[in-house]
């Protein structure tokens, strides 16, 4: 069962996550996170209750962040566990979306070396 | 008023079967190019199978002959499943087919993919994992390329097993004009290297338990000397059995090289 709830915290937004991130997630991901966040500046996704991804979560997260940025928001995801980290790694996620979005990547996390 | 009804219920009905027999023609078109011509390989056998989540899906397997009884076998993985993964899996086939013929090793060859579909792949929001790799039966080495796919599992003599040394890549639509780095390693007689797609390992059962890849290199140890089919078909009875009959979530792909022992093993 996925949810999510949506903090403020001053100027910033915590989304906190819960529940596997997959396709099933599609229509929450669409119809009502990425509208909700639409307006603010500073959004936090709180990974910590989020024990799995798959390449369609990924790709709906990619998705999401990518049309925040567009619209003036700075994004950052924190509390990745080692599991999820491993799958964003694999597909080169911080590579992709760019390093400082993962908040907790230099504390937890070894480099990934570069494709190039 | 009562004939209206009839009338859209009918519309509705012939929608419906409409719809059904398209789609089952697009499972038969896609069947048919993911079980197309097996390459004739020295002294070694190879094999791919797909299983849809639903009625067609958009993992992907292929294997190009190249020059001097080499193949160049790749296997992906399109972001999401059904329909609109399976469009994407046919883009994926054509452009490896296209580069396939004019690149000279896998890493060329993804750099290519890459390059032809990258566009396509970010006005659609959508990505690809794949891994493609030359095998070379005469002299045991294979070179492999990696766009964030998982790395295959080599079974060695019944006994070990292994992923292939680690090769990261970004998935294709993830970034443009990457350029993908290539690593070897030379087979031996007696090797079974296991290629497959996340549906495997992230099987669950009605425990939300997944299968994992610590349960995958178990199954292909106790059963690394049987022919390629023996051993899809335990996998995929494995599998059946970890999920008890749960429907299955994600397609499950597997690509099967195992290297012989002296004779033409062609299948």
């Amino acid at each position: 069962m996925f949810t999510y709830e949506i903090i403020q915290e001053e100027s910033k937004s915590i989304v906190k996550i819960n529940g596997d991130l997959d396709i099933d997630v599609t229509e929450i991901m669409q119809d009502e996170i990425t509208p909700a966040l639409m307006e603010r500046q500073d959004i936090e996704f709180d990974f910590s209750n989020v024990p799995f991804v798959d390449s369609s979560g990924i790709g709906l997260l990619m998705t999401l962040i990518n049309e925040l940025r567009e619209a003036g928001s700075q994004v950052t995801i924190t509390k990745v566990s080692q599991e999820v980290m491993y799958v964003f790694s694999l597909l080169q996620l911080p590579e992709i979306l760019g390093r400082e979005i993962f908040v907790d990547l230099k504390r937890d996390f070894e480099p990934v070396s570069d494709t190039n | 008023m009562f004939c209206k009804v009839i009338n859209h219920d009918q519309q509705n009905l012939d929608s419906y079967l409409t719809l059904k027999r398209e789609i089952q023609l697009a499972r038969k078109i896609q069947r048919k190019l993911l079980n197309g011509e097996k390459p004739i390989l020295i002294n070694s056998q190879v094999s791919g199978f797909s299983i849809p989540a639903s009625m067609i899906g958009g993992d992907y397997f292929d294997f190009y002959p190249l020059s001097d009884g080499k193949v160049r076998i790749i296997i992906g993985d399109v972001m999401g499943k059904g329909i609109p993964a399976a469009m994407l899996m046919i883009l994926t086939r054509g452009a490896f087919r296209s580069a396939a013929e004019v690149t000279e090793g896998p890493g060329e060859t993804l750099t290519s993919m890459n390059k032809a579909i990258f566009k396509d792949l970010r006005t659609l929001s959508s990505f690809v994992t794949v891994f493609c790799a030359d095998w070379d039966p005469n002299t045991g080495s294979l070179v492999y390329a990696n766009a964030g796919h998982y790395m295959p599992v080599l079974v060695r003599g019944n006994t070990e097993t292994f992923e292939l040394p680690d090769l990261k890549g970004v998935m294709l639509g993830g970034l443009p004009d990457q350029v993908y780095q290539e690593k070897e390693i030379r087979l031996l007689e007696g090797d079974t290297l296991f290629f497959y797609t996340d549906g495997i390992v992230e099987a669950q059962n009605c425990h939300g338990e997944m299968f994992q890849i610590e349960r995958l290199h178990e199954t292909l140890m106790q059963n690394a000397h049987k022919t390629a089919s023996e051993l899809e078909t335990i996998v995929i009875d494995t599998l059946t059995n970890f999920t008890e009959g749960l429907p299955q979530k994600d397609d499950i792909t597997m690509v099967i090289l195992k290297v012989g022992t002296g004779k033409d093993q062609q299948r």
